[in-house]
């Protein structure tokens, strides 16, 4: 009844079931580690703002960010602060919600069953009081405040805004204060009823633990609820153009000196599975080659004071959509634009070779072997892909299955004029 | 965790290591300490910059880049950071353990001897280091230093205990200042590096599957520099009072506005009592059931994030939020009340209890992390106190209330900070 998931390079082993009605449940045994790390995420993220509400019928666009609204108010029921439940057993718990997800999660040394049985209960109990409702807007609004003055996440959401026309990608994932002022508690039911239900759900439990104890656990909790199945989920999601909303979006902010990001729409989606694995490693292997820090173009960039070393260049793929993002702090963003823009064409000229795509494949191989030190990188990873139908094992496999002609192909299709937006901010002078 | 092995090498370099199968990498740190100091700080936190832009062996940023990468992404990293009125230059190798790659297995060898290069063979130009990489580094460093304002948490904390320790070696940013760095060419660095090498305590410590007298070793086979008398390093001074409160505003054009406060706490890690402020600490603003969390942000919905946390080697407390600029009065207020509330012994047994354990919850799972093992091992030496995990834990359940207010009484507040956007109040 368990399935096993096995890496020999790795030396890791995952043990997996599915529990009634419908919960996959995931367990990586660790040992030696004191750490035990728990998620549960719900397969709802921000994204997942127009749907079919479970057992109305009734089809429902939902304020912008309720998904992460949701998520704060999960933490309190009739007895209270879910934080205070777990303080008892000196757990700290958490929670973040993304485009996609939402988790839940805690970090544990001792007493992992009674945080377990915590984690599983409050996910699963709602209570939303119209009082309760109401105070969380205050520190929303202050969260929100917060990354509105972060450069970071602001020159993040002005390129998104520039490449996609219609998809909810481009919004905030906490919302705006006036989206969230219109959440009540009766869109938070109605978002609860649809994305809690345990089919629409998975576990992840990694650290020194047995497996079938885990299973149990979980079955005996789930048994008590009474759960009805339910059928497949109805999302609605606007048809993207290909066509981009804006070309350029520039902020200014107090700031020490201009940032750009370059951005490229991916026009190849609509699909998840391995095929979306191949081409989200096809295109993180171009892009370190083309951008990497031992690229031709990188050096140059750096030598001449145009980027710094936390230039970057990486690949989103989701199922619904996916960009690439390059960029980072620079002196003249419009330079930097035309020598990336160069610096891409040549690449598409020359092709990759044999020889870099080896060394690069190599490169990745050792960069996901060194991120399994983490418990964390782990489960947030793990349930990331499940949810778009990926088995996160199988990373260095589907990365030895690609071929040179894969990768060369994704350089020639992926960097378009027409999927191409800059976000830029400039220092707020005085 | 068995705690490392210690080894002093010929050439006066300490060795730790941390033998462990639990993790998949080995992680590398070469330490270089010095005194936290005004007229250095610049130098110090140059240095890595370019000595990372390449070595004899591999004279570019690009071939260096390249040859870690073949080496399965080998990362090459350094900084500066500071502990009380010491500055560490850090160089950390990560490399993973060559057990998990087939054709592999010298990978720990072919790492460390990139390392020594870089350290043994800069690239040279006459008597200095190439002066272009000296001049390139220096525009990225200025870059660096006037990016702290990029972060407002971090700025906002940062400009606390500038303006708090203005008088101290403690209030020297980590990346030195502009002026300073002005004045530094590729022949003034090379100087001083050549007496920063000879003069600077080093350690190198090692964490991973790996065998103490093979590292040993190998450490005295590849890493081989000339040292002279190490300089020693003054210890930090503690100040105890802080006379009169003062009030620092700054107007930024920013949405949310920062309200940073700086105390006095008196103790260190070095102390005996250190582990009733940290008890004390956690109870006020280390958790999310600590007081200001629940007060600021749970109760009165002021602050998304409101937490305390200390400076363990200069004897000092910060607590941070971000707020509504017009709320300054309100939240100040609060705050104040719950450190007056942890003088009076306002807390109750379960915020005790839950504080304790919490405690006890963080230690054991530093002992997950590669850099944290490393860093305590660091903090321990740098107290004279080494202590393995159980004894940690002796310590922390050995704290009572009474401890706790009784070490209240030293927390005085000295310096606070507010950065705030145009609507906001007059602080």
């Amino acid at each position: 009844m368990n399935k096993i998931v096995e890496n020999t390079l790795l030396k890791e082993k995952i043990v997996w079931r599915r529990i009634e009605p419908g919960l996959e449940v995931f367990v990586l045994p660790k040992k030696g580690y004191k750490k035990k790390y728990a998620t549960y995420s719900a397969n709802f993220g921000s994204i997942d703002s127009h749907f079919v509400v479970e057992g109305e019928g009734e089809e429902l666009i939902v304020p912008d960010g309720v998904a992460h609204f949701l998520e704060h108010k999960l933490f309190e029921d009739e007895e209270g602060n879910v934080f205070d439940r777990f303080a008892k057993l000196g757990v700290s718990s958490n929670a973040f919600t993304n485009f996609t997800n939402t988790t839940y999660l805690f970090s544990s040394t001792d007493h992992f069953e009674q945080c377990f049985e915590i984690l599983l209960d409050f996910v699963q109990n709602p209570y939303f009081t119209e009082e309760s409702v109401e105070k969380e807007k205050g520190i929303i609004e202050q969260e929100i405040r917060m990354y509105e003055d972060n450069p970071g996440w602001r020159i993040f959401f002005n390129l998104l805004t520039a490449l996609y026309k219609e998809h909810p990608v481009h919004k905030d994932i906490a919302g705006t204060v006036e989206s969230i002022s219109h959440i009540d508690k009766e869109v938070l039911y109605k978002c609860y009823r649809t994305f809690y239900h345990p089919s629409n759900m998975a576990v992840f439990v990694v650290g020194d633990v047995d497996a079938d104890k885990v299973f149990e656990q979980v079955a005996a909790n789930l048994g008590r609820r009474n759960y009805s199945s339910q059928g497949e989920i109805k999302r609605i999601y606007p048809k993207e153009p290909r066509e981009l909303a804006n070309e350029k979006i520039v902020q200014e902010l107090v700031v020490s000196q201009p940032i750009m990001n370059l951005g490229f729409k991916d026009l190849d989606v609509g699909y998840g599975g391995e095929k979306l694995f191949q081409r989200e490693l096809a295109t993180a292997l171009v892009l370190d080659v083309v951008f990497g820090s031992s690229s031709k173009l990188y050096n140059e960039l750096y030598e001449e004071g145009l980027i710094d070393d936390e230039f970057d260049a990486g690949y989103v793929a989701e199922k619904e959509y996916g960009h690439t993002i390059i960029g980072g702090e620079t002196a003249d963003p419009e330079k930097l634009f035309e020598r990336l823009t160069a610096g891409i064409k040549q690449a598409q000229q020359n092709g990759i070779s044999a020889e870099q795509f080896e060394h690069h494949r190599r490169k990745m191989t050792g960069d996901f072997l060194k991120s399994f030190n983490s418990l964390e990188f782990i489960a947030h990873n793990f349930l990331a892909y499940h949810f778009k139908g990926i088995n996160f094992f199988n990373y260095l496999d589907v990365l030895q299955s690609l071929t040179l002609e894969d990768v060369n192909q994704r350089l020639r299709e992926h960097f378009g004029e027409e999927n191409r937006a800059r976000s830029i901010i400039m220092p707020k002078i005085g | 965790m068995t705690i490392f092995k210690q080894t002093r090498l010929s050439n006066g370099i300490n060795l730790f290591v941390h033998p462990t199968d639990k993790f998949k990498t080995v992680l590398v740190q070469l330490i270089f300490h010095r005194q936290l100091a005004e007229d250095d700080v610049t130098e110090c936190s140059l240095l890595p910059a370019v000595l990372q832009r390449g070595s004899n062996s591999y004279p570019t940023r690009q071939q260096l880049a390249h040859k870690l990468e073949e080496l399965y992404g080998s990362e090459l990293t350094a900084d500066v950071s500071k502990k009380g009125e010491r500055l560490f230059v850090v160089f950390n190798l990560n490399l993973v353990h060559d057990q998990y790659l087939p054709d592999e297995n010298e990978l720990l060898r072919k790492a460390m001897t990139i390392l020594k290069d870089a350290i043994n063979n800069p690239v040279m130009e006459g008597e200095g280091f190439k002066a272009e990489y000296v001049a390139q580094e220096k525009e990225q460093h200025e870059k660096v230093i006037k990016g702290l304002i990029n972060d407002k948490i971090a700025y906002s904390v940062e400009r606390c205990l500038q303006e708090m320790c203005k008088d101290e070696p403690f209030g020297v940013f980590k990346y030195g200042d502009v002026e300073k760095l002005r004045q530094i060419d590729n022949k003034s660095l090379y100087s001083f590096y050549r007496n920063f090498l000879e003069v600077s305590p080093v350690d190198l410590h090692i964490i991973g599957d790996v065998e103490p007298e093979k590292v040993n070793a190998l450490v005295e086979e590849v890493l081989q520099f000339d040292r002279g008398d190490e300089m020693s390093i003054p210890d930090t001074v503690i100040k105890t009072e802080s006379g009169e409160v003062k009030y620092i505003s700054e107007k930024l054009d920013v949405n949310q506005s920062k309200l940073v406060l700086g105390y006095r706490t008196g103790l260190t890690y070095a102390d005996d009592d250190y582990f009733a402020l940290l008890m004390y600490n956690g109870i006020l603003g280390g958790f999310p059931h600590s007081k200001l969390f629940q007060n600021v942000r749970e109760k009165a919905s002021l602050a998304y994030y409101a937490y305390s946390r200390l400076e363990k080697h200069k004897g000092l407390m910060l607590i941070s939020a971000g707020i509504e600029g017009k709320q300054y009065k309100q939240t100040l207020e609060i705050i104040e009340k719950q450190v007056e509330d942890m003088r009076e012994g306002d807390f109750g047994q379960e915020e005790f209890n839950n504080t304790q354990i919490g405690l006890r919850n963080q230690f054991l799972v530093e002992e997950d992390s590669p850099a944290l093992v490393i860093n305590r091992a660091l903090d321990g030496m740098l107290s004279r106190r080494v202590e393995d995990t159980g004894k940690l834990l002796e310590r922390l359940a050995a704290v009572t209330r009474e401890d706790v207010i009784r070490i209240a009484e030293n927390v005085k507040l000295d310096t606070v900070y507010f950065l705030s956007n145009k609507g906001a109040e007059q602080a």
